[in-house]
């Protein structure tokens, strides 16, 4: 029973996970859209807080990497093998 | 302390009426004058080399220049100082090369004019005035904008911010406590917004913002502009009068510059026009000084008009 419940709980985790991950994709996105294009905030604001976005800008590039495998990833969320 | 904006089209004499008020207030009062624009006429007006430095001119008369340039280049190696110590992995040399880049993106020098104004207005707290010369309209009104902007970008940011903390703290629960060994990534990531670093410089950045703000709009503060005669510098004056109220800023006194006797008739047109935007607000009109004036003993400091009684909004 316990492997069970261990089980659901992964499922869950990863599915929050993802999400989480693809809200930092997001901020980073936003806060860094300037350097490529992307109407953004004032460009010192970035400049202002790039010193502690080393996670989301992995995020970021993470993101970018797996852009061309968007399927893949898709039913890797969803569990279709 | 009131501080005092001197704006208008390029070449109206902006630095002149600056520079002339600060010499008729610093008889009474402690004055510091301080030059943001890119052409710095006021070191010529003085006749004295600033050089983004400052220069005392007399006991109560502080001028200073400052170095556009100079202010993004400190600003970003700031940056690049608190970069090199937080990023473990990455060389300094190579952010070096990237910061080199950036230091041609847009928005760097309003925010740097920004900083400066800023910085003085906290520092000098030992002077009864501060007045800024500016750079021309568009410049102008981009960074004194700029505050409120960025406050409407940091909630934004400071919104999703949140839901990241909140999603964090949800795989936390989810997770339980972490056993002993358990050396993740994810065990690094701060939940509680109390630990999270970019969520606490996005909030004293806004603190500050929001300081600045108040003090740009309140009662002590107050925007000049200085126009002439001619229909050129009516219209800009228009658009900066629009912007102005845009960002809710006050303006105090309006100073026609370059007044004679045969356009005399065209001043009339243009302080009518002018008024419909405004209403009743002060004006005062400055003759055309035929005397080029250079020096402490010059004609320039003897403008008849007095320029000091206007500006006392709150009689």
């Amino acid at each position: 029973m316990q492997g069970f419940g261990q089980g659901q709980r992964e499922k869950v985790l990863s599915l929050t996970c993802m999400e989480q991950q693809e809200l930092e994709n997001v901020f980073a996105l936003l806060l860094l859209g300037s350097f490529v294009g992307f109407p953004a905030p004032p460009t010192f604001l970035a400049v202002e807080l790039l010193p502690f976005m080393e996670r989301e800008m992995q995020v970021l590039g993470q993101r970018a990497e797996d852009a061309s495998d968007m399927l893949g990833q898709m039913m890797g969320t969803l569990g279709v093998d | 302390m009131k501080i005092l904006f001197y704006t208008g089209k390029g070449g109206v004499g902006k630095s002149t009426m600056a520079a002339s008020a600060a010499w008729q207030l610093s008889r009474n009062s402690r004055v510091l004058i301080v030059s943001l624009d890119p052409a710095h006429n006021l070191g010529d007006i003085f006749c004295v080399s600033l050089n983004g430095r400052e220069k005392r001119m007399s006991d109560r008369l502080l001028l200073r220049e400052v170095d556009l340039h100079k202010l993004s280049r400190d600003y970003l190696e700031r940056e690049i100082g608190v970069l090199t110590r937080t990023y473990s992995y990455l060389q300094a040399l190579n952010l070096d090369r990237y910061f080199s880049v950036l230091k041609y993106s847009p928005g760097i020098e309003e925010y740097a004019l920004l900083t400066s104004i800023e910085e003085t207005i906290r520092r000098e707290k030992d002077f009864d005035f501060i007045i800024f010369d500016t750079p021309p309209t568009g410049l102008t009104l981009r960074f004194l904008a700029l505050p409120q902007i960025t406050i409407t970008w940091i909630d934004r940011l400071a919104q999703i911010r949140r839901q990241i903390l909140d999603k964090r703290h949800t795989i936390q629960k989810i997770r339980g406590p972490r056993k002993e060994g358990d050396e993740g990534q994810e065990v690094k990531l701060a939940f509680d917004e109390k630990d999270d670093a970019v969520l606490n410089r996005l909030m004293a950045l806004k603190g500050n913002y929001e300081s600045l703000t108040g003090i740009l709009q309140g009662p002590d503060c107050g925007v000049v502009l200085v126009f002439n005669p001619d229909m050129l510098s009516l219209r800009e004056s228009e658009r900066l009068v629009e912007g102005l109220r845009d960002i809710n800023l006050p303006l105090r006194l309006l100073i026609q510059n370059k007044v004679t006797e045969e356009n005399r008739s065209i001043a009339g047109q243009v302080v009518a026009e002018l008024r419909k935007m405004v209403g009743e607000i002060p004006l005062l009109q400055v003759a055309l000084s035929a005397q080029l004036a250079c020096g402490l003993d010059s004609m320039l400091y003897d403008i008849p008009e007095d320029l000091v009684a206007p500006l006392d909004w709150r009689r």
